[in-house]
C-alpha cells in the first residue's frame, strides 16, 4: 500500500475538542466584530470567524467540510458583504453630487430624528460597514483554503464509498 | 553547472544587502526618532521662524501680524493675493474675525496630548464645508527671541473630535470607515477579485 | 562622532530592526531555487515593513533620554488617561496598515494557485528544471498546450 492510499486513522482526542471549539470560536469572532466600544472592527474580526472554518476543515477533511459550508450558501455570503458595503457608499456619492461626502447619508435616513447627527454615522459605520467587511473576508478567506487543500482522489474515494 | 550558478546568486543576494544598508545609512538623518511626541509624524511640523520685535504685543491681543500672515499665503496653505489659484476653494480663509487666538500654557492637557511648551493656538472658525467647528491650525511658540510658527497634523484632529463627531471611542476604526471611508471600500473590492482569482486558477472540468 | 552614533544609530532603533529582516526576506526571494520558499521570503518582506511603519506612531518619551517608562496607550479612548498622565498614541499608520495585511494574505493566496499550477504542467517546483523543460520544448518546436495537466 502506497502513502496515499493507506486509510485515514481517527483520532478521538482531535476530533471531540474541535467539535468543542468550532461554535465557541464563531461567538468570539461575533464579539470582536460587533462588540461594546473596544479594540476591533470588520477585518479583524472576519478573519477569526475565518479561522474556525479552516480549523474544521483541516481536521475533517473538505469533503466533510463542505456539508457545514455548502457553494451556493458561500457565494450568497461574498456577495452580500460587498453588497452593503458598496450600496451605502455609492448611493452617498450619488446624492452628494460626486463630492464625496459621507455625511449626506444622515440627511435622509430616518434614524437621525432620534439619534442625532453623530449617532447615525456610528449606526452607519457598526451596522452596515462593518458586517460588510466582516462576511467578506470571512468568505473569501473560507473559499481560498477550500481551492488550495483540494485533491482528487478525497473526491473520487468519497464518491465510490 | 550548478556549483556556479549557486555562487553567483549569492553574490548577488550579497549586493542587494550591502546597497540597502549604504541606502539606509544616507536616509537615516531624516526620519523622525522613535518614541518622540513632538516629531511631524505625531503632532506638528515646524514651517518657519520670524524676528519677534514687537509682534506679542498684537498676539495678545488676538489679532494676527502681517508678516506671519503673508509669509503663511507664499507657502500655500490659504488663498490670497500672493498666492491666488494654487488652493483649491475648501481652505479657509485668515480674515480678521475669522480665527482665534488663544494662550495655552506648558504642561497642560487637552485632547489626549500633553502640550510640552507653551505658545499661542490659532483656530479657524469657519470656512470648513462640512464642520463648522473651530479647528486648530497653527501653532505659535516664542523662544530665543524668535517667533517658531508650527502646523498641526491630522492625527491632533482625530483623537480630539472622534467621540463628538462621530460617536465611536475607536479611534482607528473611526479612522478607517467614517474619514476614510472610500479607501476601504476600494480595499475589500481586492480582497473579493482575489477569491474569483483563485477559483478560475485551480478549478477545471466543470466544477465551475 | 559619539554623537552622531547615539543620535543616528541608538534612538532610531526600531528602523535598524526592521530593515534587517526586510533585507532577510527579500534576499531569500533572490537566491533561493525552491518556488515555495521564495514565496516565504515575500511574506517575511511584507511582515516587516508593515511592523516599521507601525512603529512610527509610537509617542511614549523615548527611553534613552528620559530613562522612565513608556507613558502611552492604545488610541481607544477611556475617560481615566488624564488622572494616570497617559498620551494616546498615533492612529495614523494602524488606520492605513491593517487594510494591507488582509490584501497580503489575499494575494499570498493567489501565488499559492499559481504555483500548484506550475506543478500540474512541469512536475517539478525547483526553478533550473522548470527553465530546462522550457528550452527543450522550444527547440523541438513546440506551440503551446493546453492546460491538460
Amino acid at each position: 500500500m502506497t502513502p496515499e492510499t493507506k486509510p485515514y486513522k481517527r483520532d478521538i482526542i482531535i476530533e471531540v475538542t474541535t467539535n468543542l471549539m468550532f461554535p465557541l470560536t464563531l461567538l468570539f469572532g461575533l464579539y470582536i466584530m460587533m462588540g461594546t466600544g473596544g479594540t476591533g472592527g470588520g477585518f479583524q474580526g472576519g478573519t477569526i470567524l475565518a479561522t474556525a472554518f479552516i480549523l474544521y476543515i483541516t481536521v475533517f477533511g473538505h469533503v466533510k467540510g463542505r456539508e457545514k459550508m455548502p457553494e451556493s450558501i458561500n457565494a450568497l455570503f461574498k456577495s452580500l458583504g460587498l453588497f452593503l458595503y458598496n450600496g451605502a457608499g455609492w448611493i452617498c456619492v450619488l446624492f452628494s453630487l460626486a463630492a464625496a461626502q459621507w455625511l449626506n447619508m444622515p440627511a435622509f435616513w430616518p434614524v437621525t430624528d432620534y439619534l442625532g447627527v453623530a449617532g447615525s454615522r456610528s449606526f452607519l459605520v457598526s451596522y452596515m460597514v462593518s458586517i460588510g467587511i466582516g462576511l467578506t473576508v470571512m468568505a473569501a478567506f473560507v473559499s481560498q483554503y477550500f481551492d488550495l487543500a483540494w485533491k482528487e482522489e478525497d473526491e473520487m474515494e468519497s464518491g465510490q464509498r | 553547472m550548478i556549483p556556479r550558478q549557486m555562487k553567483t546568486l549569492t553574490l548577488f543576494g550579497l549586493i542587494t544587502a550591502i546597497l540597502l544598508t549604504a541606502v539606509s545609512l544616507y536616509a537615516i538623518e531624516d526620519l523622525p526618532a522613535f518614541g518622540d511626541e513632538n516629531s511631524p509624524v505625531n503632532k506638528q511640523i515646524e514651517l518657519f521662524s520670524v524676528d519677534a520685535d514687537g509682534l506679542v504685543d498684537s498676539l495678545n491681543a488676538g489679532v494676527l501680524p502681517a508678516e506671519i500672515k503673508t509669509r503663511i499665503e507664499e507657502m500655500g496653505f490659504i488663498p490670497g493675493p500672493t498666492c491666488q489659484g494654487c488652493q483649491n476653494e475648501n481652505y479657509p480663509s485668515l480674515e480678521e474675525g475669522n480665527y482665534e487666538i488663544e494662550y495655552i500654557q506648558e504642561g497642560t492637557w487637552l485632547g489626549g496630548r500633553v502640550y510640552t511648551k507653551g505658545g499661542w493656538d490659532v483656530s479657524i472658525l469657519e470656512g470648513e464645508i462640512y464642520y463648522n467647528e473651530p479647528q486648530q491650525y497653527f501653532f505659535i511658540n516664542e523662544s530665543d527671541g524668535k517667533l517658531i510658527v508650527y502646523r498641526y497634523n491630522w492625527p491632533v484632529r482625530v483623537t480630539e473630535r472622534t467621540e463628538e463627531e462621530t460617536a465611536m471611542i475607536n479611534a482607528v476604526t473611526s479612522g478607517l470607515a467614517d474619514y476614510r471611508g472610500y479607501d476601504t471600500m476600494g480595499e475589500e473590492t481586492v480582497i473579493l477579485t482575489g477569491a474569483i482569482g483563485v477559483i478560475l486558477l485551480v478549478r477545471r472540468r466543470g466544477r465551475l | 562622532m559619539m554623537e552622531w552614533i547615539i543620535q543616528h544609530i541608538l534612538e532610531k532603533y526600531n528602523f535598524w530592526l526592521s530593515m534587517i529582516i526586510i533585507i532577510i526576506g527579500l534576499s531569500a526571494v533572490v537566491v533561493k531555487e525552491n518556488f515555495l520558499k521564495k514565496l516565504i521570503g515575500l511574506s517575511i518582506f511584507q511582515s516587516a515593513f508593515f511592523l516599521w511603519v507601525v512603529s512610527l506612531g509610537d509617542v511614549g518619551r523615548n527611553i534613552l533620554v528620559t530613562w522612565g517608562l513608556k507613558t502611552q496607550t492604545p488610541p481607544i479612548l477611556w475617560k481615566e488617561a488624564e488622572e494616570m498622565g497617559y498620551i494616546y498614541a498615533n492612529p495614523l499608520p494602524h488606520v492605513l496598515m491593517l487594510t494591507g495585511i488582509v490584501v497580503s494574505a489575499a494575494t499570498t493566496a493567489v501565488a499559492l494557485a499559481i504555483v500548484i499550477r506550475i506543478y500540474q504542467l512541469y512536475g517539478t517546483i525547483e526553478e533550473p528544471e522548470v527553465i530546462e523543460k522550457e528550452l527543450e520544448f522550444e527547440k523541438k518546436g513546440g506551440e503551446v498546450r493546453n492546460a491538460s495537466g
